[in-house]
């Protein structure tokens, strides 16, 4: 995974990161290829692929994230606010074959940002990508509409395992630099406590000025 | 002439010069009679005891207080005590009586005071049944509890403390437990330990004198304490997160076991109201099927209903907790059920879309009790970490979002025709028209799948019908040795008597006088006859 660095920082990150898009998109796909490394596969350990968590190391800063899926479904959209409240990043995926379900992704971006404004970390996710020929969004008008709503673009199969360490881990980096530059914030007189209502938890026994660089994210 | 009249004297025995432990040095009156060495360990242990009653004394002195506070609250039902500002405060109880009525026959662990009146009814029916389960409970409770713990069964039983005598008993015993399990976890903290008691102990008496609080207010107050404590508790052990959450545990356990019956529900809010309307709205969705909601589920299949039972079992029992952390482990308890019952039909692991579905039907089914002030006293007071980014949080969610989709759940979210549904909600109609049919077959033996509930009930009348044979045998058994036991004193007393009469017992009057028996009297020369001369 990502560089270990012999840093002597003791901090902990803990990030819990939304699956949100429509069902079918591969959702549950990805989750399972990220954190079992296994695709369609009837030989699966785990009970349940519905909550997982990842352990990292980015740059000598430990992380652990808690990757929420959620039901896809029409009927529970409605439902998004409980699931999203508090999360640090999400990950929003559509299947590139399927129009529709990109049309999905940007009402899930207009909600998120109404209710959670800049805080959270957006991922626009194109899966499938091994279905090319089927294309059905373009890539230069999604990656387009992502940088404009402030979010990052990523193309992902997860059935040939593609691009799905690399948008993990650039999504650590981001909600790292993120909860960084609220420490910043919240180091000017406010208090520490809704930080830490809010789910990030820094453990962190360096001065503040170490931290304030901000230069960590570029090592891995 | 006895050594005894001698010891009263000036002379002292040697062995009272030495240490009375035994251990042969000489003792000391100073050190009440023992030697320097057996004096300083019994010293140590005289003051390890006087540590430990400390605590103890603490504790109790901890339990008048709540007591005291309880019978204080118990006084403003009786009109005459009533002071003039609380008068405001005892119409609304008034006008929330109706709804507390009906929660107290579910609620095994409600509030105390206010409601006097309508509990003193239930316990009238039931009063023999109490006060036999009372008795059992101060016996039990005389074999757990320490002597200090226990206060005298007149103190306990003093009228109008508290509605209903054997349940807040029940559930002081269970306090009593959990303080004791705090001490002794501290114990092992040593000097922190202490600290974080105090702590604790000043936290719960400051909250005593904040009952007028919003419930907002309230967790605002509980969070706070939390974030404070683990920021020491970072501090002190030097940032590492496990034996900060380990300590933090017990805190919660041992504050909100405390905490309670006063911050569960409170009257300030509207969750009872909450609680009845999401009871009625599940029991008015009683209808709803497996199919409706796309559960994942087959029910048919013996192990998968099996877990469908145990996760209904584990989110009911979520109110009997008083901790929220056993409260969100009674929820993760009922989705690990989930997850298998998923996993067995249909041999993959459970997303998010076969979760959610199945937990709701689970709610539907299992219509747990107080379930809107069971999520609200989660949310409100659970230490915030486990809930933000643990997996139990991940199933607390869910389980939120369950109850928001059973509230608004319409004709759509089920793909039915509106008519359809208001049919159904009206009871018109039902959509299980040929369950009629089905339910007398789902007999004994048939282990009829389509109504898991029927089998579960005749799996219990099973299980009832062998207990009850039992029982008839361990009866028969018991009156079996009753007739032994019976007979064998008779043939006892009957060979008695034949040996009495075979051996008659004869006492001879002895015929002589005093030293007739004696057998040397042979031996010796016959008594001196008189001589008699005459001249
Ligand atoms: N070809 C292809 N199929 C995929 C990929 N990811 C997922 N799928 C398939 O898409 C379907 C839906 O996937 P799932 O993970 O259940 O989607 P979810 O409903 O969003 O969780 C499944 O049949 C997957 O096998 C992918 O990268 N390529
Ligand atoms: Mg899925």
């Amino acid at each position: 995974m990502a560089a270990s660095g012999a840093g002597s920082g003791s901090k902990t990150y803990s990030f819990k990161v939304v699956l949100l898009g429509e069902g079918c998109v591969g959702k549950t796909s990805l989750v399972l290829r990220y954190c079992e490394n296994k695709f369609n596969d009837k030989h699966i350990t785990t009970l349940q692929a519905s909550f997982l968590t990842k352990k990292l190391n980015i740059g000598g800063k430990r992380v652990n994230l808690a990757i929420w899926d959620t039901a896809g479904q029409e009927r529970f959209h409605a439902l998004g606010p409980i699931y999203y409240r508090d999360s640090n990043g999400a990950i929003l995926v559509y299947d590139v074959t399927d129009e529709d379900s990109f049309q999905k992704v940007k009402n899930w971006v207009k909600e998120l940002r109404k209710m959670l404004g800049n805080e959270i970390c957006l991922c626009i996710v194109g899966n499938k990508i091994d279905l090319e020929k089927e294309r059905n969004v373009s890539v230069q008008e999604a990656e387009q509409y992502a940088e404009s709503v402030g979010a990052k673009h990523y193309h992902s199969s997860a059935k040939l395992n593609k691009g799905i360490e690399e948008l993990f881990l650039d999504l650590c980096k981001r909600m790292m630099e993120t909860a960084q530059a609220d420490v910043r914030a919240k180091g000017n007189g406010a208090s520490q406590s809704g930080m830490s209502r809010r789910g990030v938890q820094i453990i962190d026994d360096e001065p503040q000025a170490a931290m304030a660089a901000g230069g960590c994210c570029s090592s891995a | 002439m006895s050594q005894k009249s001698e010891r009263r004297g000036i002379h002292v025995d040697q062995s009272e010069l030495l240490c009375k432990k035994g251990c042969g040095y000489y003792g000391n009156a100073a050190w009440q009679g023992l030697c320097s060495k057996c004096w300083r360990e019994e010293y140590q242990r005289a003051r390890q005891k006087q540590i430990q009653e400390d605590w103890a004394l603490a504790e109790k002195l901890q339990r008048e207080e709540e007591a005291a506070y309880a019978s204080s609250q118990g006084a403003q039902s009786q009109p005459s005590l009533t002071p003039f500002s609380k008068f405001e405060e005892k119409k609304t109880n008034e006008k929330t009586r109706k709804v507390t009525t009906v929660k107290k026959f579910f609620s095994p662990s409600s509030r105390t005071a206010p409601k006097k009146a309508p509990c003193e009814k239930v316990e009238k029916v039931s009063g023999a049944r109490e006060r036999h389960g009372e008795a059992l409970l101060r016996d039990l409770r005389g074999m757990f509890t320490q002597p200090w713990e226990m206060m005298s069964p007149t103190e306990e039983s003093h009228e109008g403390k508290t509605p209903s005598p054997s349940i807040s008993r029940q559930s002081s015993i269970e306090t009593d437990r959990v303080s004791r399990d705090f001490v002794d976890f501290l114990k092992n903290l040593q000097k922190p330990g202490r600290e974080i008691h105090k702590q604790c102990r000043a936290f719960i008496e400051n909250m005593a004198n904040k009952k007028d609080l919003g419930a907002d207010e309230l967790s605002e107050c509980v969070q706070d304490f939390y974030q404070n404590m683990s920021d020491r508790l970072m501090t002190h052990f030097k940032g590492s997160t496990e034996r900060v959450e380990r300590v933090m545990d017990q805190v919660e356990k041992y504050i909100m076991t405390r905490l309670y019956k006063n911050v569960f529900c409170p009257e300030t809010t509207d969750d009872e109201k909450k609680d009845l309307a999401t009871q009625h709205r599940i029991r008015a969705l009683h209808w709803v099927t497996i199919e409706m909601l796309c559960v994942p589920v087959d029910e048919e299949i013996p192990e998968v209903s099996d877990n469908v039972v145990k996760a209904i079992t584990d989110v009911i029992e979520m109110d009997s907790k008083r901790v929220p952390r056993d409260k969100l482990a009674c929820i993760t308890r009922c989705s690990k059920h989930i997850f298998n019952a998923i996993k067995i039909t249909k041999n993959e692991p459970a997303s998010a879309d076969d979760f959610l579905p199945t937990l709701i039907y689970i709610v539907l089914k299992a219509n747990p009790p107080r379930l809107q002030s069971n999520i609200q006293y989660i949310t409100r007071f659970c230490n915030p970490s486990r809930l933000m980014t643990g997996e139990d949080g991940y199933y607390f969610t869910n389980l939120c979002c369950a109850v928001a989709f059973i509230e608004k759940l319409d004709a759509q979210s089920l793909n039915l025709s509106a008519e359809d549904f208001e049919r159904y909600m009206s009871g018109q109609a039902s959509p299980r028209k040929q369950e009629p049919e089905l339910w007398p077959q789902a007999g004994p033996g048939g282990g009829g799948g389509s109504s898991p509930g029927l089998t579960q009930v005749y799996q219990s009348l099973d299980l009832l019908t062998g207990l009850e044979a039992r029982q008839e045998r361990v009866l028969e058994g018991a009156r079996g040795l009753e007739s032994d036991l019976i007979s064998w004193q008779e043939s006892v007393e009957r060979e008695v008597q034949e040996i009495l009469e075979k051996y008659p017992l004869e006492i001879r009057t002895p015929a002589s006088a005093i030293d007739s028996d004696n057998v040397e009297n042979d031996r010796l020369p016959p008594p001196l006859q008189p001589q008699v001369f005459v001249g």
